[in-house]
C-alpha cells in the first residue's frame, strides 16, 4: 500500500503537469470518444459534435488483451495488466500468464516483493523475439529470483475457489512427451499479459478509408501517412515498436513535417534502443545474431561475448551474473546488435545507441578509453 | 642478445602487468619486478598496484557500501518495513574488501605464471640502462638485465610537510583502505584546495581523476561516520588557471553541495598547523581559519590526508642512467610514444608526466607499448577524450573539454551549450532531494 499511494500520487502529479502543458500551448482539450463520421472530409464526431481538421491525427494506443470466456472459461476472472496498478495489497499467490516484456516485468517485481509466483509461458522461453543470449538468460535469471517457471504452459480453465480464490488449470505439454494437466489453487492474482491489442474498433475507419492489418493495427507508410491523405496514426495503435520515446519522436517528426515544411522528416525505425526493467535489467538495440547472419550472410558477421559477475558481488554471497553480446558485420565489423542483461545494462545503453546509431564499429569501441571499475568497461574490452 | 630478459617492468600495477602480459604474448621474455614499501604507518599490500590494493577496487566497494546505506533509507518509502536507523559494522565491510582484494593479488600472480612472466617481490633500482638491482626484504640482492625496461611504479600519497605530527598521527589512503577496526565516530579528512587546483588543471588537459578525498569522505559519510573535510583555498594563480578552474568549480560545488546536505561537514579556507596525540589516544587537531583569520582547535579519531599523490622515484637511482625526470613534480618526463630521455628505457602510468592518473589509461598505454616493442605496431596512445568517474555519494562522469576549455580552443562565438537538472524518476517515491542532478553538453 505505501508505494502504491506514492506511486499513484506523483501519477497524478504528472496527469496534471500534462494537461497545464497542454492548456499552456493553447491546445483544445475534448473529452469522450470520437469516431469518424460518413462525411465526404474526415470528420470526427465526439458526443454529438463535430470536429474537423486539414490534418488528423490518430493515437489512441493499445489495451492489454484477455482471452475471451469462450477461448479459455473464467479467464475473465483474470487481471491485466491495468489491474496490476490497481493492486492495493501484494498477493499471496500470483500466476502470471506470457513470455513478453511486461509478463517478465510483472512478475519479477511480484516476486521479489514476496508474492510466490509462476509464470507460464506457451514455449521454453521467455522474450523470444529478443536475442537469443537475452532469452535464454532471462528465463534463467527469474528461475534464479525464485520465480517458478512453467514452460509448454497453457491455461484451460479458470474457476473460483471455494475460499473465493482462483484456481487455475494449465495443461502443460513438453514436446516429445504427453501433456500433464495440473491445477494451481487459491491464486489471489492471475495475470493475463498476453500482448496488447490497438484501439481501432470503435474508431469506423472504414468509412474514411483508413485500412487496418488482420490485427487492427492502422497501417501506415514510413511517413506516418495512412491510405488516407490527411489522416495519420502513430504509437502503439501502429503496431510497431510498441514504446513511449518511439512514438514521441514520431509525433514530433510529424509535425515538423506537416507544418515546418520538412517535407522528410520522419522516425528512422533502425536502432532503436530498449530496455526491459527484470531482474537484473536488459539493454537490447540493433539486429538479434540470428537476424544479422540472416541479413548479411553468417561469414559476414562476427560476434563477441562476455559474461561476468560485476564487482557488485563481491563481497556478497549472492552473485548475478552481466552477460554482453556485440554483432558486427562486414569486414570493418560495423556493430549491428548490442544485447546485455546485467546490473545497470538500464543506464549504460543510452550511450552505446548513440554510438551505433552513428555506425560505429568495433575497433571505435575499442578506442574508447574504458571507465574503471565499471561494468560499461567490459563493452570497450571485448576480444 | 647478452640481456637476461626481453622486457623487465618495474612496478606491478595496472600499466606495468598490462604491458608485461601484452609482451609475454609475444613470446617474448619478460619479468616483473613489484615492492611494495610500507606506508608510514606500516601497511602493505599483494601485487596489483595502487588501483587493485589501495585505489579504485577498495575504494568502489566501500562507495557501493554506503549507497546501500542510502538504499536502505529509501527502501522505507518504497514500502520494506525496515527499522531505522540501520547501522554499519565496520569490519565487516573491511574483511570482505580485503578478502576480495587479496583474491585479485592471487589470481595476477597466477596470471602471471600462466602467460610464463617472471615475477621479483623485490625494490628495483638502476645501475646501468639494461641492469636492475633490487634487494628482497629479506636482504639478498638479485641483479636483473633486459633490452628494454619499462618503469611503471607509480604514486604513493603525499604527506603535508609543515604541520607537526602530520607523519605519526595521520594515516592516508593507503591505510584506510586496509584499517581493521573503523576509523571511528569523527574521522577527518584533509584536502588541500592548493592540490586540488593543479589536479583540475590535469583535468583539464587530460582527463585526470580527482578526489580521492571527496571520495572517500563520501563513502565514510555514507556508513555512518561523522565526517570532516577540511580545505585550503589559494589565491587563483593566473587566469588560465581560473578559466580551468570555473568549470571544474560548477561541477565540484555540485558534488560537494549534494555531500554537505548528505552529512559530511566541511571547514572551508582552512588549514591545519599541527596534529597532537591526546592522552584519550584521540588526535587534537589545530588550523588556521583564513576567513575568520582565527586558530581553531577539535578532536577527532583519525585524520587523514588526501593533498594529492607524488611518485616514488628516489630509490629507482633515475640519475645514474639519465632519465629526466620534471623538476616540480618529480615524475618521469615521456615523449607520445612513453619513451624516456634514455634510449630503451619506457615508462607508463601515474609515474608519468602529463597523463592522467587512471587504470584504464596506464593498461592502454602499457599494451600499446607492448605492441609496439614487440608486436610491429606503431599506434600511439591516444590521450583525448578520455572518460572517468568520480565515485562520490553523487557521481560524477565527465569526457572531453571543460566549457571553459572548449572556449578557449574554439572561440566563444563557436560554442554552444546545452545543460538541464533533472529529477531521477526513482528519487520521486523515495523523496530523494535532486537539487544536484545535473549534465551539460
Amino acid at each position: 500500500r505505501t508505494i502504491k499511494e506514492k506511486r499513484d500520487a506523483y501519477v497524478q502529479r504528472l496527469n496534471d503537469i500534462y494537461e497545464n502543458n497542454v492548456k499552456k500551448a493553447h491546445i483544445d482539450i475534448i473529452r469522450g470518444y470520437g469516431k469518424f463520421t460518413a462525411d465526404p472530409e474526415p470528420t470526427i464526431e465526439v458526443d454529438g459534435k463535430k470536429y474537423t481538421a486539414p490534418h488528423i491525427l490518430i493515437a489512441t494506443g493499445g489495451r492489454p488483451a484477455v482471452p475471451s470466456d469462450s477461448e479459455i472459461p473464467g479467464a475473465s476472472l483474470g487481471m491485466t495488466s491495468d489491474g496490476f496498478f490497481d493492486l492495493e495489497e501484494l498477493p499471496r499467490r500470483s500466476v502470471i500468464v506470457g513470455a513478453g516484456y511486461i509478463a517478465v516485468e510483472i512478475a519479477g517485481i511480484l516476486s521479489t516483493l514476496g508474492s510466490k509466483s509462476s509464470l507460464l509461458i506457451r514455449h521454453d522461453a521467455v522474450l523470444r523475439t529478443f536475442d537469443s543470449l537475452i532469452s535464454s538468460n532471462c528465463t534463467q535469471e527469474l528461475e534464479n529470483t525464485g520465480v517458478e517457471v512453467w514452460k509448454h504452459t497453457q491455461v484451460k480453465e479458470v474457476t473460483k475457489s471455494p475460499c473465493g480464490l482462483l484456481d487455475v488449470t494449465v495443461t502443460s505439454a513438453v514436446p516429445g512427451r504427453k501433456p500433464v494437466e495440473g491445477v494451481i489453487r487459491d491464486v489471489d492474482c492471475l495475470l493475463w499479459a498476453v500482448g496488447r491489442q490497438p484501439n481501432s474498433e470503435g474508431l469506423c475507419l472504414e468509412r474514411v478509408g483508413v485500412q487496418v492489418d488482420p490485427k487492427g493495427h492502422v497501417v501506415v507508410d514510413e511517413y506516418q501517412n495512412t491510405t488516407r491523405r490527411g489522416i495519420y496514426a502513430i504509437g502503439d495503435v501502429c503496431g510497431k515498436a510498441l514504446l513511449t520515446p518511439v512514438a514521441i519522436a514520431a509525433g514530433r517528426k510529424l509535425a515538423h513535417r506537416l507544418f515546418e515544411g520538412k517535407q522528410d522528416s520522419r522516425l528512422d525505425y533502425e536502432n532503436i534502443p530498449t530496455v526491459v526493467f527484470s531482474h537484473p535489467p536488459i539493454g537490447t538495440v540493433g539486429l538479434t545474431e540470428e537476424e544479422a547472419v540472416a541479413i548479411h550472410g553468417k561469414d559476414n558477421v562476427t560476434v563477441y561475448n562476455t559474461s561476468f559477475i560485476p564487482l557488485y558481488y563481491a563481497v556478497a554471497r549472492r552473485k548475478v551474473k552481466c552477460v554482453m553480446k556485440l554483432v558486427c558485420a562486414g569486414k570493418e565489423k560495423k556493430v549491428v546488435g548490442l544485447h546485455m542483461q546485467g546490473l545497470g545494462c538500464d543506464e549504460m545503453l543510452q550511450g552505446f545507441a548513440v554510438a551505433i546509431k552513428m555506425g560505429a564499429t568495433k575497433a571505435d569501441l575499442d578506442n574508447t578509453v574504458a571507465i574503471h571499475p565499471t561494468s560499461a568497461e567490459e563493452l570497450v574490452t571485448l576480444r | 642478445g647478452k640481456n637476461e630478459y626481453d622486457l623487465l617492468v618495474i612496478g606491478g600495477g595496472s600499466g606495468g602487468l598490462a604491458c608485461a602480459k601484452e609482451a609475454a604474448q609475444f613470446g617474448r621474455k619478460v619479468a616483473v619486478m613489484d615492492y611494495v614499501e610500507p606506508s608510514p604507518q606500516g601497511t602493505t599490500w599483494g601485487l596489483g598496484g595502487t588501483c587493485v590494493n589501495v585505489g579504485c577496487i577498495p575504494k568502489k566497494l566501500m562507495h557501493q557500501a554506503a549507497l546501500l546505506g542510502s538504499a536502505l533509507k529509501d527502501a522505507q518509502h518504497y514500502g520494506w518495513n525496515i527499522s531505522q536507523p540501520v547501522n554499519h559494522t565496520w569490519s565487516v565491510m573491511a574483511q570482505g574488501v580485503q578478502n576480495y582484494v587479496k583474491s585479485l593479488n592471487w589470481g595476477h600472480r597466477v596470471q602471471l605464471q600462466e602467460k610464463k612472466v617472471k615475477y621479483f617481490n623485490i625494490k628495483g633500482s638502476f645501475s646501468d640502462p639494461h641492469t636492475v638491482r633490487g634487494l628482497t626484504k629479506a636482504g639478498k640482492e638479485t641483479v636483473v638485465t633486459a633490452d628494454n625496461i619499462v618503469i611503471a611504479t607509480g604514486g604513493r600519497p603525499k604527506h603535508p610537510m609543515d604541520v607537526a605530527g602530520a607523519l605519526e598521527y595521520g594515516i592516508t589512503s593507503d591505510d584506510l583502505f586496509w584499517l581493521k577496526e573503523s576509523p571511528g565516530k569523527t574521522p577527518l579528512v584533509y584536502y588541500l584546495y592548493i592540490v586540488f587546483i593543479e589536479i583540475v588543471d590535469y583535468i583539464c588537459l587530460t582527463g585526470a581523476s580527482p578526489d580521492v578525498s571527496l571520495e572517500c569522505a563520501g563513502f565514510l559519510t555514507g556508513i555512518g561516520l561523522d565526517t570532516t573535510v577540511m580545505m585550503r583555498s589559494i589565491p587563483l594563480r593566473g587566469f588560465d588557471q581560473a578559466i580551468c578552474f570555473t568549470t571544474q568549480q560548477q561541477m565540484a560545488s555540485l558534488v560537494t553541495d549534494h555531500m554537505e546536505s548528505y552529512g559530511t561537514k566541511f571547514l572551508k579556507r582552512c588549514f591545519p598547523t599541527k596534529v597532537e596525540k591526546l592522552k584519550s589516544n584521540r588526535l587534537q587537531v589545530t588550523w588556521k581559519n583564513a576567513d575568520l583569520d582565527t586558530e581553531e582547535t577539535d578532536s577527532f579519531d583519525t585524520v587523514m590526508w588526501a593533498v594529492g599523490r607524488a611518485p616514488d622515484t628516489k630509490t629507482l637511482n633515475l640519475e645514474t642512467v639519465g632519465v629526466k625526470t620534471n623538476s616540480e613534480t618529480g615524475k618521469i618526463i615521456v615523449d607520445a610514444s612513453e619513451a624516456t630521455s634514455v634510449p630503451h628505457i619506457y615508462a607508463v602510468g601515474d609515474i608519468t608526466e602529463g597523463r592522467p592518473e587512471l587504470t584504464p589509461t596506464a593498461i592502454a598505454a602499457g599494451k600499446l607499448l607492448a605492441q609496439r616493442l614487440f608486436g610491429q605496431s606503431s599506434e600511439l596512445m591516444d590521450y583525448d577524450n578520455v572518460p572517468t568517474t568520480v565515485f562520490t555519494p553523487l557521481e560524477y562522469g565527465c569526457v572531453g573539454l571543460s566549457e571553459e576549455a572548449a572556449v578557449q580552443r574554439h572561440g566563444s562565438d563557436n560554442i554552444e551549450v546545452y545543460h538541464a537538472y533533472y529529477k531521477p524518476l526513482e528519487f520521486t517515491v523515495a523523496e530523494r532531494d535532486a537539487t544536484q542532478c545535473y549534465m551539460k553538453v
